[in-house]
């Protein structure tokens, strides 16, 4: 029906631009990394260069911790046995150095930035 | 574990207690009972013990950026109330304030705010290691030392002025008082970076070689005015403009004061 066409299309929009997010969604790689005894597992992370990546800290020990970097300017406070994301980059190629904040002698880690600087 | 406590305790106690002291620098001249800076503290522990309780829940909202978008609030939230703050005791001049008028509940509303976000990184850090069997031997002397450090320095910080002609501490209070609201306000957009609502490339430039975000002038710089070695442009821009704002507000003031007390009976 000539009268339902206006919202067929409507909806058709809806439905592209759904996707299109979603699409973008999906496209930010995933990271996960561990800590536990107060030890980031792995320590050194290698990630893409110019691109948005989303990482899961999973936190294994039951007393809480923060997970910060003064290179990468984060800082996130992380309860015992539990987990947190982190939005990371885009950043040029380079090493990023973060720590436990709550056990910032033993808790080390460095992210690396890999790739081409011109990319993206 | 005993430096580490004292330093992570340190550097929150330091931010609220430097901004308390300019508060009360700034409102000495407008005889205010000193009930908001109590108010606000009561309120800001509690504040903050609700948020350090529910860390986890609120935490895992919106996506994991909960916590993001709580600290940027509170962060915006703070900016505002000290730069109201700031608007109301221009505006009065040297003229005494009434103690039921907007000026202490606003302070106190700052005050909260301040006490909300940091006290909540002492409570998680402190409840954290309280199961430990030597808790009292490091962690909880080191954050007691920490503590006491930080309230030392603001009240050194907060006679230092004291000592100085009172127009020239008054100036010298505002012009901090308008740079650490700007620190907040830039806080706040690293906060919402960190979550991805917003998306940035790269640092504006990078002043690490000068000072170093984690040596000792870099934590006091930050404490005091928000300092960051590698923000953002955005954060570059949001910062200045904020101070713009703050400017705006105090000659704005001042400006309402002089009109009024100008204008006839």
């Amino acid at each position: 029906m000539p009268c339902y066409r206006p919202l067929y299309r409507l909806w058709r929009i809806a439905a592209a631009v759904l996707m299109l997010a979603t699409a973008a969604y999906a496209a930010t790689p995933e990271y996960e990394i561990e800590i536990r005894n107060h030890l980031f597992e792995p320590d050194v992370l290698e990630i893409p260069a110019n691109t948005t990546i989303k990482l899961i800290v999973y936190h294994r020990d039951p007393t809480h911790d923060g997970s910060g970097s003064f290179e990468l300017n984060r800082e996130k406070d992380i309860m015992g046995n539990s987990k947190a994301i982190i939005f990371i980059g885009p950043l040029p190629p380079g090493e990023y150095p973060f720590f436990g904040e709550f056990n910032p002698t033993t808790a080390l880690g460095k992210i690396v930035v890999k790739g081409d600087d011109h990319a993206g | 574990m005993l430096v580490n406590s004292v330093i992570i305790v340190l550097r929150e106690v330091l931010e609220a207690a430097l901004m308390i002291s300019m508060l009360l620098v700034v409102s000495r001249p407008l005889e205010i009972r000193p009930r908001w800076l109590t108010t606000g503290l009561a309120i800001g522990l509690l504040g903050a013990s609700i948020y350090g309780h529910f860390l986890d829940p609120i935490s895992s909202l919106f996506d994991g950026a909960g916590q993001e978008l709580l600290n940027a609030m509170l962060h915006l939230g703070l900016f505002a109330t000290l730069t109201l703050s700031v608007f109301l005791i221009a505006r009065q001049g040297n003229q005494p304030c009434k103690n039921d008028s907007l000026l202490p509940k606003v302070m106190a509303t700052a005050i909260a705010l301040a006490v909300t976000r940091e006290g909540s990184e002492i409570m998680i850090f402190v409840a954290g290691f309280l199961p430990l069997d030597n808790f009292m031997s490091s962690v909880g002397l080191g954050s007691i030392a920490g503590a006491a450090i930080g309230c030392s320095v603001g009240v050194l910080f907060f006679y230092l002025l004291l000592a100085m002609p009172a127009r020239r501490a008054l100036r010298i209070a505002l012009a901090l008082l308008a740079l650490a609201a700007a620190g907040m306000s830039a806080q706040a957009i690293q906060q919402l970076i960190q979550a991805d609502w917003l998306s940035v490339a790269g640092a504006a430039w990078d002043t690490t070689r000068f000072v170093a975000e984690d040596s000792l002038p870099g934590q006091l710089l930050y404490a005091l005015v928000g300092y960051e070695a590698s923000p953002s442009p955005i954060e570059a821009v949001i910062y200045l403009a904020s101070i713009v704002l703050m400017a705006l507000s105090i000659v704005l003031g001042s400006k309402v004061f002089r009109l009024e007390s100008s204008a006839p009976r």
